[in-house]
């Protein structure tokens, strides 16, 4: 830790990250005004002392939107990932450890799907599923699965054939012991340095179906629907769509940076 | 001052010498400071002369040669000295200006002929691109040129050479091409990095041929890094001993070897392992053998069905094939052969870790495939690898590591685990506070001691040494096999020892065995390694290495044997 804060990356992302998961923790209940409350007479406005951002096309506060819809989005990203990431790493684990025709099958099959473009991908699976926050999770986290398996199976490859793993092996140990203690151990570095890295695209993949209106729905305050509601009215008041837009950029940021300067810290080659 | 007048032409001429370094420091910084890796380093080489530098693993031999071409890490620093080429300062040269003189004035040939040459150019454009870039040629003139500097190495078909890849010659092929690459523009300087240490044993003897001739036909000076004390004999007029960043002796190579002046010298060649100390125990009497190979073959990439049907040639290819040996119980066996000669796959089918062929015998039981090892045969046969830096899991501590075994066998009741940890730690004389230690805290030899433990913790009556001091330093190396046959005086375990170094396993084996091309060729007692009815190819293997003599033995020192 002490060796991420020690780079620029790692200090500034470890910073926007402290702050986003300050917003994602506290945010509902700091907001100045009711996210949902309608004010007539403001609409529309820019950042002034009583609405320090601005209000949206129904005069609703955009900092109390912003806030309250921090824990939605940012819970979005880390669902999507963990489950991504999960369900990868383990085929990827099995695939790396049980190598032949296994490994040639799975991997194959996870080819087939990785030809397809990320996003296309996962508006395949939101119509096939339907709308919806679970459901645009879910299409998220499908998508991540084939590369996450491709990262995780080629760690445990280059553990698998290191000489302590080849001497467990001699010993006779079983096979479970072999994967839980002296592979996995070893290959989690560049599994979870990936995973990081991945919740700002499951972000920025979550603000975009919002946006196409497949994913969160209205009355919702996701930063990504709020973007693409605010969408007509960008030329009366462009801070209406800049606000959540630059929330989803700093959060999407600050995992990215917090994501490289972790897998600088686990690179031994990196660290003089 | 520096110059010395040469009295061997017939009028007495003074000549300076081409690299001079003098007092040279250079340190690096780093996060916890600034580390010195060079200390008040002086050497002298002057017009064919080849001076050696010799030195452990870590203690600055290729920061200097790197300090002379100036290519340097972004963090060293230079703090006092001088390198001078020909009496040109080196430290205060810029950058376009070391360009030019880098391959044309000074050459430098790495370890490893695979990694130095580009994969995707072939060999003679290459060698073409030196003479292009430092002598002007024309395209066809370099390759006219390069033909000629490859024949010079002796390669029996230049033309053809220069149209081949990289990956389609053979490693000292490749060598000879990056040697002729140092010598094209005629440098002044050619700095060796262990050019050898890469290669078998009888390529590495026609490297050094080849360079001996071409230092005497250009008169080059040459800087030669190596550890290897045996080798420097054979090729160097003037040594220097550098330890820790600093020489700690140089002088006339004889004066140097016959009489170390220096504590550490004196050790580093007290290490060179000798023939004639014989280590091992007396051999056993039990003709009964403990383990037996019979007919073991292992083969890799047996192609599927389908290739076969694509393609009718398609064949497996054979790691080894019809080994037959035995091993009687408290005997040491020698495995040796080049690379690729098949013995570390017989030590893995022996541990199960290849598939096999043929039979496995032990103790009177036979396995017939690597499935049917069961837990008290892995018990009794036990494998040490060659690396000490990855044989130990990084993520568990050395009590962790050692205590697996007792675990896994049941050798230690739960509250006697850590004592015994303890005693493994002691039996192979390291500290036993080091059982909460992790392996990246130890150094190599520390490592390989732990990993020894692990093997003998099993309790087991047959230990597998994959070239297990390969990876260490000279005097690690000596201490490791003598606690090698300490632990089996101790345990009466059986051992099979696969090295490539023929002095050492001439000290510790009863018997040697000597593979080539996945095949066993000859196998004899160790008293009986000079006796005519040997194998040409053990012949051969034995006459490549330098037999080193106690000091005590003046005029006979490290002659290689005729």
């Amino acid at each position: 830790m002490r060796k991420i804060l020690k780079s620029p990356t790692g200090l500034i992302g470890t910073l926007l990250l402290a702050l986003v998961l300050f917003v994602t923790i506290f945010g509902p209940w700091i907001t100045p005004y009711d996210p949902q409350a309608f004010d007539a007479r403001a609409r529309l406005e820019g950042p002034s002392l009583a609405h320090w951002l601005g209000t949206d096309q129904y005069g609703r506060d955009l900092l109390s939107r912003l806030l309250s819809g921090a824990p939605a989005t940012v819970a979005f990203g880390l669902g999507a990932t963990v489950l991504g990431v999960g369900v990868g790493s383990v085929i990827g684990v099995i695939a790396g450890v049980a190598g032949g025709r296994t490994d040639s099958v799975i991997m194959r099959v996870l080819d087939g799907m990785l030809a397809m473009p990320e996003l296309l991908f996962t508006l395949l699976i939101v119509t096939f599923l339907g709308g919806g926050t679970t459901q645009a999770m879910l299409a998220v986290a499908v998508t991540f699965t084939p590369g996450m398996a491709r990262i995780s199976r080629s760690a445990v490859l280059s553990v698998r054939t290191r000489e302590y793993v080849l001497a467990a092996q001699a010993r006779g140990e079983s096979g479970a012991w072999i994967v839980g203690r002296e592979v996995l151990p070893n290959a989690l570095g560049p599994i979870i340095v990936e995973a990081t890295i991945r919740v700002s695209f499951a972000i920025m993949i979550g603000a975009t179906l919002g946006f196409l209106g497949l994913g969160a729905q209205p009355p919702s305050t996701e930063w990504g629907l709020m973007v693409a509601e605010a969408r007509q009215f960008m030329f009366r008041n462009p801070w209406c769509v800049a606000v959540p837009g630059l929330a989803i950029a700093v959060t999407a940021l600050g995992f990215n940076l917090f994501g490289d300067a972790l897998r600088d810290a686990f690179d031994p080659k990196r660290g003089h | 001052m520096s110059s010395r007048i040469r009295t061997d032409g017939p009028t007495p001429v003074i000549e300076p010498p081409v690299l001079d370094v003098r007092n040279y420091s250079m340190a690096y910084d780093t996060e916890t400071g600034t580390t010195t890796a060079l200390d008040d380093v002086s050497l002298m080489i002057w017009r064919g002369e080849t001076h050696a530098l010799v030195g452990e693993s870590g203690s600055g031999k290729s920061t200097l040669a790197w300090a002379i071409t100036r290519y340097m890490a972004e963090n060293a620093r230079d703090t006092g000295g001088a390198i001078l080429l020909s009496g040109e300062d080196m430290i205060g040269k810029g950058r376009s200006e070391l360009e030019a003189l880098r391959g044309r004035r000074i050459a430098m040939v790495f370890q490893d002929p695979s990694s130095s040459l580009n994969p995707a150019m072939r060999l003679g454009e290459q060698l073409a691109e030196v003479l292009i870039r430092h002598r002007g040629m024309s395209h066809d003139e370099a390759l006219r040129e390069s033909e000629a500097a490859l024949a010079r190495t002796g390669i029996a078909k230049p033309a053809e050479m220069m149209q081949r890849y990289p990956h389609e010659a053979s490693g000292g092929e490749k060598q000879r091409v990056v040697i002729a690459t140092a010598f094209a523009c005629n440098p002044e300087l050619i700095i060796f990095d262990e050019p050898t240490t890469a290669l078998d044993i009888l390529t590495a003897n026609q490297i050094l041929d080849l360079f001996v001739q071409l230092r005497e036909e250009t008169g080059v000076a040459a800087l030669y890094i190596t550890h290897d004390l045996g080798l420097v004999a054979r090729i160097a007029k003037t040594v220097s001993v550098i330890h820790k960043g600093k020489i700690v002796e140089s002088g006339v190579l004889e004066d140097v070897f016959a009489a170390p002046a220096h504590p550490y010298t004196q050790k580093l060649l007290a290490a060179l392992p000798r023939p004639e100390d014989r280590l091992a125990l007396p051999a056993p009497q039990d003709p009964a053998p403990l383990f037996e190979a019979r007919d073991v073959g292992v083969q890799y990439n047996a192609p599927g069905w389908l290739t076969r049907l694509l393609d009718k040639t398609a064949a497996p290819h054979w790691g080894a094939r019809g080994i037959s040996l035995d091993v009687r119980p408290g005997e040491l066996v020698g495995i040796v052969g080049e690379s690729g000669s098949g013995k570390s796959t017989i030590a893995k089918a022996a541990t199960g870790l290849n598939p096999f062929e043929g039979e496995i015998r032990f103790d009177g039981r036979s396995f017939a495939a690597r499935e049917a090892f069961d837990r008290p045969y892995r018990r009794d046969v036990q494998i040490i690898f060659q690396h000490p830096d990855s044989s130990l899991n990084p993520r568990e501590t050395i009590g962790g590591i050692l205590s697996r075994p007792l675990k896994l066998y049941n050798l230690a009741p739960r509250g006697e685990i850590a004592a015994r940890v303890r005693e493994l730690l002691e039996m192979v004389l390291l500290p036993a506070d080091y059982a909460t230690r992790y392996p990246h805290q130890l150094s190599g030899g520390e490592k390989q001691r732990v990993a020894i433990a692990r093997a003998f913790a099993a309790e087991p009556r047959l230990v597998i040494c994959d070239e297990i001091t390969a990876a260490l330093d000279v005097s690690v190396q000596a201490a490791v096999a003598r606690l090698l046959i300490d632990l089996q005086r101790r345990s009466g375990a059986a051992c099979i020892f696969i090295t490539h170094d023929l002095n050492l396993i001439r000290q510790l084996a009863h018997r040697i065995v000597v593979f080539q091309r996945g095949a066993l060729v000859d196998a004899f007692d160790v008293a009986d390694a000079e006796s005519p009815d040997r194998h040409p190819y053990t012949r051969a293997l034995l006459d490549a290495v330098p037999v080193p003599h106690r000091p005590e033995t003046p005029g006979l020192h490290m002659e290689p044997r005729t």
